[in-house]
């Protein structure tokens, strides 16, 4: 270990290995970019284009294979200055140089290929700047342990020093316990978390992406797909009628095994950890993704269940850290498969008192079932009929079931919707089938707006959103009098909070 | 429906004595900038009322009563130009010791509040039509996305440069207390 230590402070390239994948990431790119084009070659070839096609491919395979080579040869990274520097490029120069202090995690990726040639490829999120994220393809694992404990034993160092200097007392030195493993995953829990994911959602995206499909070929190849559809399924109403009722049944069925399938790549053998005051999360059959988050980053504490997740007493964690703008959820821990106990030790670890705390609860008013027959009921209704109009069909009789489904949606939402506050806590409670709850300890709540249309000032309610630098959260129809208090209560906690809030 | 009218059942803090940041005395944008709303809505609407006319227009032949949703969308386009100028009168911002709020709307009303020591950085803008009327727009960042920055618009440059001060000295001072 003493050798690769030192010889990080050298310019080293990363492992051979890393021409195949950067190279696989190239051909990627292409494919990603060209498949419109590709799949007009594959599925009209034109006699006599054969050998300028294999042609074209063969020089692009070819120059891209020597680009990664030289990609990979001028490609160095080392520690210099308490700092993570890569050299890279290979028309232009590029130079980057992270400070130790900035990177916020430093993340292991394994897909297929890597676990072949034994490597891993490196992410290194930084605050703030976007582009300045940084990502090595392929090196050793000992390697990428290396580098992780050099900067993680520096950030350790680091903030012990400042709190020092700052007269504060000195963290406990807690990193010294092993790791303790929260949760793993079994392959039973694993098929329950299959069994019980939202397949609805993949049906639409399945739906959506045959929809943009079908709409893409007729562009591509002027197939007119829709006409040959309209053809069978507007020659006789009955059949339309038996279409739908078989296609409905297939396309559920569809989903629930893509969603099966997706769920078992995603979240094979995932082993949640705590290790000192960072929590990590390992996963995935085909890729194995390492991800993990400092305890201080802990933004939004999330744990959800649906009626499925429900039978088999299973939940669902999101953890939410501190993340710059524009960088989404995917910086998020997400466990699923918890049982209640697993939820409530991991909440005792990061929010320590927060099971004993009594929490006062405050209901949305009820005019915002109104509110929710909009969203589930007009919108959906606009669409539904432009397409009853259009077809004809048994649509017709989906507008007639919306408004009851609206009104009863509605309902199971103010019901279930609160705001729960404590002096120190803030969770919010909602769902309509399910149950979302999420906490936030108050003194990390970046900024507080309230809101009221004219409606909602006649009722004597507004709308209350806190923000966080982990996501937002809105109680949309609270007592006017309640939310003012709140705001007045959280601003007054964030103002005087000596702590840091990340 | 009984709501508890207090915040807290069981009160430690007395909720009352908090600093409330609806009783404060707000401070009226410039009053140039209601021009320069004027102008930016009216440019925005008037392209677009007369884009759909044009479409009216090229399509009369083909489509009967198609006059109807372009009246329709004339209309809004100029009650959004009226509703534009007039929230004006409902723009206001009040600076306490250690926060700053931004109140807006005329129907829909909001009032946003940043805490200085959860503040990113400042920047102060100038686009075209304001640079006319001689206005700046300052805008508050905060680490809780795009939604949770402050913008106040309308501002005198002096006058958005020394609130910029203020916050940013006020920010330093939490973090070193801190």
């Amino acid at each position: 270990m003493q050798e690769l230590g030192s010889s990080l402070y050298q310019p080293q390239r990363q492992s051979i290995w890393a021409v195949v994948l950067i190279l696989l990431k190239y051909l990627r790119v292409i494919a990603r970019q060209m498949w419109p084009i590709l799949l007009i070659v594959l599925i009209k070839p034109t006699e006599g284009r054969g050998l300028m096609v294999t042609l074209i491919a063969l020089g692009v395979a070819f120059l891209s294979f020597i680009y990664a080579i030289v990609s990979y040869r001028r490609y160095y990274y080392f520690i210099q200055n308490n700092e993570l520097c890569v050299r890279s490029g290979v028309f232009r120069k590029i130079v980057l140089n992270v400070p130790f202090d900035r990177i916020q995690s430093v993340d292991f990726k394994q897909n297929i290929i890597h676990q072949f040639f034994n490597v891993v490829s490196v992410q290194v999120d930084t605050a703030g700047s976007k582009g300045s994220e940084l990502e090595i393809d392929a090196i050793s694992l000992p390697h990428a342990e290396e580098l992780r404990n050099t900067v993680l034993a520096y950030k350790k160092t680091h903030a012990a020093e400042v709190a020092e200097s700052e007269g504060g007392i000195p963290p406990i030195p807690a990193m010294e316990e092993p790791p303790e493993l929260i949760m793993a995953l079994s392959p039973k829990d694993l098929m329950k978390v299959g069994i019980s994911s939202n397949h609805l959602r993949t049906a639409a995206i399945i739906f959506a992406f045959f929809v943009g499909l079908a709409d893409d070929v007729e562009q591509l190849l002027d197939w007119d797909v829709w006409g040959q559809l309209d053809d069978t399924t507007i020659a006789a109403s009955i059949l339309s009628f038996l279409v739908i009722l078989l296609a409905v049944p297939l396309l559920l069925f569809v989903s629930f095994f893509i969603t099966l399938i997706r769920t078992v790549l995603k979240y094979y053998d995932l082993k949640f950890w705590r290790d000192g005051n960072s929590y990590k999360v390992v996963s995935g059959l085909l890729t194995r993704n390492e991800k993990s988050i400092q305890r201080s980053k802990i933004q939004i504490i999330q744990w959800v269940t649906s009626p499925l997740k429900r039978m088999f007493g299973i939940f669902q964690m999101n953890i939410y850290q501190a993340t710059s703008v524009n960088q989404g959820k995917d910086k998020s821990l997400v466990i699923p498969g918890c049982y209640m106990e697993q939820v409530e030790h991991t909440l005792d670890t990061i929010v320590p008192k927060f099971r004993d705390a009594v929490f006062t609860a405050h209901t949305m008013h009820p005019a915002i079932v109104i509110l929710m027959v909009c969203i589930f009921g007009f919108i959906p209704a606009l669409g539904f009929g432009f397409l009853a109009w259009y077809t004809g069909s048994i649509v017709q009789w989906i507008l007639v079931l919306i408004f009851p489904l609206a009104i009863w949606m509605g309902i199971l939402y103010q019901r279930k919707r609160k705001l729960r506050i404590h002096p120190d806590y803030i969770v919010s409670e909602g769902g309509i089938f399910g149950t979302t709850n999420k906490l936030i300890e108050i003194y990390k709540i970046q900024s507080v707006t309230i809101h009221s249309s004219p409606m909602q000032r006649r009722r004597g309610v507004t709308s209350l959103h806190i923000y966080t630098a982990g996501g937002d959260i809105a109680f949309p129809y609270i007592n006017a009098q309640v939310a003012k208090q709140a705001r007045n209560y959280i601003l007054y906690r964030a103002e005087v909070e000596k702590k840091s809030w990340m | 429906m009984t709501q508890p009218e207090e915040l807290f059942n069981n009160v430690q803090i007395d909720l009352s004595a908090l600093p409330d940041a609806d009783e404060m005395e707000m401070i009226s944008l410039e009053p140039a900038y209601k021009k320069v709303r004027y102008i930016v809505a009216g440019m925005i609407n008037l392209f677009i009322i007369t884009a759909s006319w044009i479409f009216v227009f090229l399509q009369a032949e083909y489509l009967e009563f198609i006059y109807i949703p372009a009246s329709v969308v004339t209309l809004i386009a100029i009650w959004i130009v009226i509703y534009n100028g007039l929230s004006f009168h409902y723009m206001s911002y009040a600076m306490r010791e250690k926060d700053i709020s931004y109140k807006s709307g005329w129907l829909w009303k909001s009032i946003t509040t940043v805490p200085f020591n959860r503040v990113q950085h400042c920047d102060i803008r100038q686009g075209l039509i304001d640079r006319q009327f001689g206005l700046s727009k300052l805008t508050i960042y905060t680490a809780g996305g795009n939604s949770a920055d402050l913008m106040i618009p309308g501002l005198l440059p002096g006058t958005a440069e020394r609130i910029k001060n203020y916050i940013l000295n006020s920010t330093e001072q939490s973090i070193e207390t801190e």
